[in-house]
């Protein structure tokens, strides 16, 4: 090829095929895990009782670093951003999203500190990940009355019975209740929305680290969930809980602002754990119909299951995409998009739906049996929905991206 | 109003600033080995600074060359910002300071700018820049 020629298709080519090679690397190692020790002990864990937590488990995750990926390499993580997180999770998810959402919502009670900018914080929590054992973490949006209230800035007023946070000297003393907290049960800290008293609503909503050894931290019930097992979902409560000035993330009444930035920042990453629930559901059908013959030819033959398998194919392919581009403008755009990851995520979460329905029904009465795998990829596909934006929530984001014109650049 | 009358004054005034990091050998060392540089825009009154270990600090869009990380803010929020009254996580959250380039090089960049917010009160003062 001529030079000049390849040199301008090199500057203006998009490359679907190659990841940066640090992302890659960590990639293969998050796909080995999953085939090597989540798969084995996978079908397992979703049927222990809801509050049974393999530490085990994560320690093999912690070794490979899904716990501190996105934490920078001066902190001791590995600094591969939420392009590494996203594609890493993916492969977590297409074996156990419960496990993927362990490291997920690990990383985003790291969010608010990586955003804080402040190295005090940073240097007091970040550290904690690379230590010879894991360390979890957790965030605490949500509340048994306020949910999207919480999220949704318009809303914010109507929010009800919200943990309260005063300031009291060098302190501030947190008081209430969070509910569906993932990790809550077995975090070290966790990054905790409480509105200040006297405002209305949630309209003072601010941001603290907390760690959860605090006095006045209580843990508990973990909930029996339908999906995601393997991951603990919990309450967690707050009773005057002394947590140090320094603690807070921002400014009093901003916390909105900063969970806002901090779900956007991790959509595309649960959007990878979405694609990877999509891709189980693909990968059991693809070999299901590949070997089931009817009517004297295998099911993959047959025009009506090959149009099944082609659209579950497409919509997978177009998940990955979707979660790549929104991963890589996070990786280079502060504060963090809000169009990009909210449609990663919608679609991400419709499409492992759709796809394990399918699945399900290409398998017959064999995808209604624990033993085939699809059962439980369909009850975690449901699960896709709920946490880090509802598809009602994540349309507001979009729609509302979609009015407010491009950004000045 | 802006607390900068002019261009030419805000161009002064982050100049400074940016010079004085630039004489942070800590600064220097690491930004060198990051291959940092970084380029503001500022509006309201509009002025572009462009500063690298290499180049130094100069002023001036057609003086800009490829940064790895961009800063985009009105004058009045660099002010802010810079006088530890509006904080990072805030500033980015709410959007009224933007930024373009690698995050990772972002968050490592933050806590390398802590010369600059010890300095900046006086570079201000001296420039007849209010509180």
């Amino acid at each position: 090829m001529n030079t000049a020629l390849s040199e301008s298709v090199s500057e203006t080519a998009l490359n679907f095929d190659v990841l940066p090679s640090g992302v890659e690397q960590f990639r293969k190692s998050a796909q080995e895990f999953a085939r090597n020790v989540v798969e084995p002990r996978v079908q397992d864990l979703d049927q222990k009782p809801a509050a049974h937590f393999d530490w085990d488990l994560v320690g093999h995750g912690h070794r490979i670093g899904l716990t501190r990926a996105a934490i920078p390499k001066e902190y001791g993580g590995l600094g591969v951003g939420m392009l590494g997180v996203a594609t890493a999770l993916e492969e977590v998810a297409a074996v156990c999203p419960g496990t993927a959402l362990i490291f997920g919502a690990t990383l985003l009670g790291q969010a608010p500190i990586l955003l804080s900018g402040d190295p005090r914080l940073q240097a007091r929590f970040l550290p904690l990940f690379s230590g010879d054992e894991p360390v979890l973490a957790c965030n605490a949006v949500t509340e048994e009355d306020a949910g999207c209230d919480l999220i949704i800035p318009s809303q914010a007023e109507h929010a009800r019975n919200v943990t309260t946070a005063r300031r009291d000297g060098d302190h501030y003393v947190l008081t209430g209740r969070k509910r569906f907290i993932t990790n809550a049960e077995v975090a070290a800290f966790a990054s905790v929305f409480a509105t200040m008293e006297g405002s209305r609503g949630a309209t003072g909503l601010t941001s603290f680290i907390v760690p959860l050894d605090l006095p006045g931290v209580v843990r508990g019930p973990v909930a029996d969930k339908m999906g995601y097992r393997v991951c603990l979902g919990s309450e967690l409560e707050f009773h005057g809980v002394r947590v140090p000035a320094e603690y807070m993330i921002g400014a009093e009444g901003e916390g909105m602002a900063i969970n806002m930035a901090q779900s956007n920042m991790a959509r595309a990453a649960v959007a990878g754990i979405s694609t990877g629930v999509a891709r189980s559901a693909l990968e059991r059908a693809i070999a299901w119909c590949g070997e089931r013959v009817q009517g004297g030819r295998r099911l993959k033959d047959q025009q009506f299951t090959a149009a099944k398998l082609a659209g579950m194919a497409a919509k997978v392919d177009a998940a990955r995409m979707l979660y790549l581009r929104a991963a890589d403008k996070v990786d280079n755009e502060l504060p963090p998009p809000v169009y990009e990851p909210a449609t990663a995520k919608l679609f991400a979460d419709r499409t492992a739906i759709d796809v394990a329905e399918t699945a399900l029904s290409l398998l017959g009465a064999r995808g209604y049996l624990r033993s085939y795998g699809v059962e439980k990829t369909m009850r975690d596909a449901l699960g896709t929905r709920i946490y880090e934006g509802t598809p009602e929530v994540l349309a507001l984001a979009i729609t509302d991206s979609l009015y407010a014109g491009g950004d000045e650049w | 109003m802006s607390v900068f009358p002019s261009s030419e004054m805000a161009a002064q005034v982050f100049s400074s600033l940016f010079t004085v990091l630039l004489e942070d050998d800590d600064f220097v060392v690491r930004a060198r080995q990051e291959g940092l540089s970084v380029r503001l825009v500022h509006t309201k009154p509009d002025c572009e600074i462009f500063v690298s270990p290499q180049g130094g600090v100069r002023i001036g869009e057609e003086q800009a060359g490829p940064a790895a990380i961009t800063l985009r803010m009105s004058c009045d929020t660099a002010h802010a910002l810079w006088m530890g009254r509006l904080l990072v996580p805030v500033a980015i959250a709410t959007g009224r300071l933007r930024i373009r380039g690698r995050v990772a090089k972002v968050l490592e960049l933050v806590p390398m700018l802590r010369p600059a917010f010890d300095r900046y009160p006086d570079i201000a003062a001296a420039a007849g820049i209010g509180a």
